[in-house]
């Protein structure tokens, strides 16, 4: 086991990396779509971290808190798509600086 | 799982049991006022619930949930805020078309989302309890679906509610590789001893995840967009459930893993206060939107709460703070809800538009004077006018602040104040000015709502002048 495994801090900077680049497509995206799945790989992101920690210790925790993290996007992204379907029918586009009727 | 008494998480058991019953009505049969009161029967039971559950406890079941009476006490409080939710919400969503049952299933499920927090002692309940909370909170924010105002705000909140729930759980990720636990009391006794460069970005990543869902300066910015798009009521639950439960959460990981004997974090946590106690009281000056006005003064209002997090490091015996922050939460939770609520039925009571800009309140004591009487007594009661419960609240707050000589922290807290009493009654104000002298066709709100209403004011005065019944059972209880 110990030959094959990588160490922890390499896996923890992919991850940082990944999150980085999901929150820079959060920021300059402005499709909700795009937007949705910056989302999803800044989660995917901190899903990565626990498992190479989890290895590290040694413990399966890791590994459950993945699945627990990947049945939380499946909800969060299914009431998003949902809102995307109305965004798209109300203002008949999906770019975010349309819906600009809120200030701030 | 043998030897566990199931009593002891009997309001979850409710709670869950019961969502899945209404969405199995509402699959067998389409009715508004049944799925309503189901709803509401539902979340008394998990309320009362809370009486026989006292007998069970204290008790962990699992490591995930610890069922103390720090869980209870807000989980009835949590349950009560749901009911409330719901009757008013039957009156405010009126003759809307389309189909309304999944409205009240959804507050349910928010709720139990809320409950789960309240037991929360693991990093993964925790996750559970807030993303449940806030999945349900996209949809309820943008259930008036046929609207644009609160489409935008349900994008707005999804993103950003998103975005600091991956924060938080990244920052915990770095966490667990450096201690290698997830329950709280192991995280503390890890944390003692750690000394690993990755834990201060951990926390930075952690207090900025928690800061939006609290919305507190700098991480406010989606609060007034949301609280104005959003539906009255709901808007209410978000300000009342949403944030207590999330503060509610955060205070028992803060004092099962003595997070307060960390310095750095301390310091952290007093600046956020400070800059949201200022920022959130001057910009609710500038704003011409009651929602907004209130929006900004929620952030303010967390401020305050923040104290009691730094003053439980600095005291000698941390129960103080915790009980002022349970009391603070309590009066803060009934009068905002009772705010909102009562906005909401203005502005159903006074016509079809949603009572939006200042100048909307012009004579409306003239116009609607019980529930405008009702709505003055809320608005003291956000002020900390004494007599209400939030006086008593901010009192609590401050004796807590003064145990713990943050004077800077205090200072700030009379500040705002001040500046707080000059907004509210300024619409308090705008109330009592001669308005259009013909009453409009007044549109009486039903009787549960109006009820609900009476008995949250009647709450709100009861706890500001008879404070001592409280005070006594969270001395007992925390």
């Amino acid at each position: 086991m110990d030959g094959l495994q990588v160490p922890m801090e390499h896996v923890l900077g992919l991850a940082s990396l990944l999150f980085a680049m999901g929150l820079t497509g959060l920021m300059v995206r402005r499709n909700i779509l795009f937007v949705l799945m910056s989302l999803e790989v800044m989660l995917n992101a901190g899903a990565l971290a626990f498992v190479s920690a989890g290895a590290h210790w040694g413990q399966p925790d890791g590994q459950v808190v993945f699945m627990l993290i990947l049945t939380v996007a499946a909800a969060e992204v299914s009431v998003g798509l949902g809102l995307v379907l109305q965004v798209q029918r109300r203002f008949q586009t999906l770019d975010v600086d349309n819906a600009t009727r809120l200030r701030g | 799982m043998s030897g566990v008494n199931w009593w002891a998480i009997a309001p979850l058991l409710v709670l869950s049991g019961g969502a899945v019953l209404l969405m199995l009505l509402v699959a067998a049969r389409r009715d508004t006022p049944l799925s309503w009161i189901t709803t509401a029967l539902i979340l008394a039971a998990a309320a009362l619930s809370c009486l026989p559950a006292r007998e069970a406890i204290p008790q962990a079941v699992t490591p995930l949930l610890m069922a103390d009476s720090y869980a209870l006490f807000f989980t009835a409080l949590f349950a009560i805020c749901g009911l409330v939710t719901v009757i008013v919400s039957h009156e405010y969503l009126g003759e809307r078309h389309g189909e309304n049952e999944e409205f009240f299933l959804l507050v349910l499920l928010s709720t139990l989302g809320a409950v789960t927090l309240a037991y929360a002692n693991h990093f993964v309940a925790l996750l559970l309890g807030m993303e449940l909370m806030g999945v349900s909170l996209y949809a309820l924010i943008g259930y008036p679906d046929k609207l644009e105002l609160p489409l935008e705000a349900a994008i707005k909140y999804l993103v950003l509610s998103a975005a600091a729930s991956i924060t938080f759980v990244f920052g915990f990720a770095l966490l667990y590789a450096a201690v290698g636990v997830l329950d709280y009391p192991g995280i503390g006794a890890a944390l003692a001893s750690a000394d690993n460069p990755v834990l201060l970005a951990s926390a930075a990543m952690i207090v900025a995840g928690l800061g939006y869902k609290l919305s507190v300066v700098p991480f406010h910015m989606w609060t007034p967009d949301v609280y104005e798009g959003a539906p009255a009521p709901i808007t209410g639950f978000l300000a009342a459930v949403s944030k207590g439960a999330i503060f509610a959460a955060l205070l028992r990981w803060w004092m099962a893993s003595g997070l307060y004997e960390l310095p750095g974090l301390l310091t952290l946590v007093a600046l956020v206060a400070g800059a949201s106690m200022l920022v959130g009281n001057l910009l609710a000056l500038l704003q011409d939107n009651i929602k907004r006005v209130l929006a900004y003064s929620s952030i303010a209002h967390m401020g305050y709460l923040l104290i009691v997090l730094v003053a439980c490091g600095l005291v000698a015996d941390p129960h103080l703070a915790k009980e002022a922050a349970a009391y603070y939460l309590v009066a803060y939770s009934l009068t905002s809800l009772a705010a909102f609520t009562l906005l909401g039925l203005l502005s159903r009571a006074s016509g079809s538009k949603e009572l939006a800009s200042l100048d909307d309140l012009t004579g409306l004591f003239w116009r609607q004077p019980g529930l405008s009487l009702l709505f003055t007594v809320a608005l003291l009661s956000l002020a900390g006018i004494p007599l209400t419960a939030g006086f008593v609240g901010k009192f609590y707050l401050f004796s807590a602040g003064v145990a713990g000589s943050l004077w800077g922290l205090l200072a700030l807290l009379v500040i705002g104040s001040a500046i707080g009493l000059y907004y509210y009654l300024r619409m308090v104000y705008r109330m009592t000015l001669a308005g259009d002298a013909q009453p409009a066709a007044v549109e009486r709100p039903g009787w549960p709502a109006r009820l609900t209403c009476y008995g949250l004011v009647l709450a709100m005065l009861y706890l500001g002048i008879v404070p001592g019944p409280l005070m006594e059972i969270l001395r007992t209880i925390l």
